[in-house]
């Protein structure tokens, strides 16, 4: 299989995401509020249209692009009805419908020519449904914007030393450091590593939930997509 | 920032966890998952005993915390309610322990043990009802029962996202019929096959699917179920005539008996009278 794409995947400055989906689009900024979806959807899009429809990477990607194209210009939040089905799920299903109409060919639309390919991912991938593939790029998305956000407040406030400790701790995909060689490391009191740590990981949950909000209808579907990732 | 799978599940872990900083608990351990939280065992360092933790996910509407307020012996007593640094609304509860009900009858108790969970339960919810308050989720992962027959319902007036189909009622909109609903469907967890036609009768009307049809208060259900272990007609069963005479004849042995005895010793002298 052919290498894989990181377009959606650099997020540098999406907007606030402060007012959900519906909020957004009634105060006129569905285009906002399409920024933030794009950010948050765009991998688990190529993703579930390369596993469910066996694309290879660039019509993939010509289908994702062509998709968020279509729902910008389509008033795409309009026909959102958070009564009949979350957001998440309407969307994939939009999805559905627009890679079998295989749309892609009339709609070539590129952003972002220069980008990276990176290898056509994990195991998971390999072995998980599309759906399946969909829930978990989605996962993987969402904690990677809200680590960017948490990054980027760090920075903001003069934070950096919790979020070395927080990289160096909780992001190590090796073997984790003790809080007495962080505490060592950084010639901090140990206490200090477990109070850094304790509001790096509020912070994220924070951003992760700022994240949800940006992307669902309201409190009711919050609570929901809230469950899904923290149960 | 990309995550792999690992630190992805680890994140999830950590950042789930209650961020107790600033309170007087310290973790102890995962207790249960349910409701619209995670319950934790935790130790209160000011007063040194274990307590429950529940920690919702979500800010909840106000009829939660009013459980704060209902004092009986079958709801878990709280002994304080609060937001935790991470925003999230936590309640510490006693610590009971005891089983489950779903684990509780695997001892298999007997049918009159079971009315009797029964209506410590329905007592319970009465009186919650009598304050306004619904349960919402009653359902037998809800239910403990303590080493000394004592029982407590937990997760009160929490709307549950998930909650287990067979215990709630299909109403638009919940309200206490939708609690004797429940009520009605916990009966029928416990019975086991062949329940009694009557306690079927009970489960049957407490679970009507119209709301309309179903009993019109706890009490009224409880009502049925002591009747019914009186050996009293029931007001949910109009039964037939051969099952009026066996009750009759069940709760009034003695009396038969002694007309029976009565009845041959008359009959014994008055052929006596005529040897």
């Amino acid at each position: 299989m052919d290498s894989d794409t990181a377009i959606g995947g650099t997020h540098d400055h999406f907007p606030s995401t402060q007012v959900s989906l519906l909020e957004a689009t009634a105060a006129g900024m569905a285009s906002e509020a399409m920024d933030r979806v794009i950010a948050l959807y765009w991998k688990p899009v190529y993703r579930f249209i390369r596993l469910k429809f066996r694309k290879n990477n660039e019509d993939a990607k010509d289908l994702t692009q062509g998709f968020f194209a279509a729902a910008l210009q389509r008033d795409f939040f309009a026909r959102f009805d958070p009564v009949k089905a979350p957001f998440r799920t309407y969307l994939r299903m939009a999805v559905e419908r627009f890679a079998a109409n295989d749309y892609a060919a009339a709609n070539r639309l590129k952003r972002g020519g220069d980008i990276q390919f990176e290898p056509v991912g994990d195991q998971a991938a390999a072995t998980a449904s599309p759906e399946q593939a969909f829930e978990r790029e989605w996962q993987h998305q969402l904690f990677s914007l809200a680590l960017d956000d948490l990054r980027a407040h760090c920075d903001d406030c003069g934070k950096q030393l919790q979020f070395l400790l927080f990289q160096a701790y909780d992001l190590a995909d090796a073997e984790r450091p003790s809080y007495a060689e962080l505490a060592l490391r950084h010639a901090i009191p140990e206490t200090s590593v477990t109070n850094y740590l304790a509001w790096a990981r509020r912070m994220l949950r924070e951003f992760v939930t700022e994240r949800l909000r940006g992307t669902t209808s309201g409190a009711q579907e919050l609570r929901v997509e809230m469950r899904r990732v923290w149960m | 920032m990309d995550v792999s799978d690992s630190v992805l599940d680890h994140l999830r872990h950590v950042a789930a966890l209650p961020d107790l900083t600033g309170t007087r608990y310290e973790l102890e351990s995962e207790m249960g998952r349910g409701g619209m939280g995670v319950v934790y065992a935790a130790r209160d360092r000011q007063l040194d005993r274990r307590v429950a933790l529940k920690v919702l996910d979500f800010a909840l509407a106000g009829e939660a915390q009013l459980i704060a307020h209902l004092e009986h012996p079958a709801i878990v007593p709280i002994y304080e309610a609060g937001t935790l640094g991470d925003g999230r609304p936590f309640y510490a509860m006693k610590l009971v322990s005891g089983a489950r009900l779903d684990h509780y009858l695997a001892q298999q108790p007997t049918l009159a043990e079971c009315l009797r969970v029964i209506r410590r339960v329905g007592e319970a919810l009465a009186f919650a009802h009598s304050h306004g308050i619904i349960h919402r989720d009653l359902k037998p992962q809800n239910v403990m029962v303590g080493p000394f027959g004592e029982v407590y319902v937990m997760d009160w007036g929490v709307d549950a996202v998930a909650g287990t189909p067979a215990f709630r009622a299909p109403d638009d909109r919940l309200d206490q019929r939708s609690d004797i609903f429940a009520l009605g469907a916990l009966l029928q967890f416990l019975l086991y096959a062949p329940a009694p036609p009557a306690l079927r009768a009970i489960v049957a009307k407490a679970m009507s699917a119209d709301p309309a049809a179903r009993y019109r208060d706890v009490p009224a259900l409880l009502a049925d179920v002591e009747r019914f272990e009186q050996g009293l007609a029931i007001e949910a069963w109009s039964e037939p005539l051969w099952h009026k005479l066996r009750r009759f004849g069940s709760r009034n042995a003695v009396l038969l008996w002694l007309v029976v005895a009565y009845t041959f010793v008359k009959f014994l002298l008055f052929f006596l009278r005529k040897i």
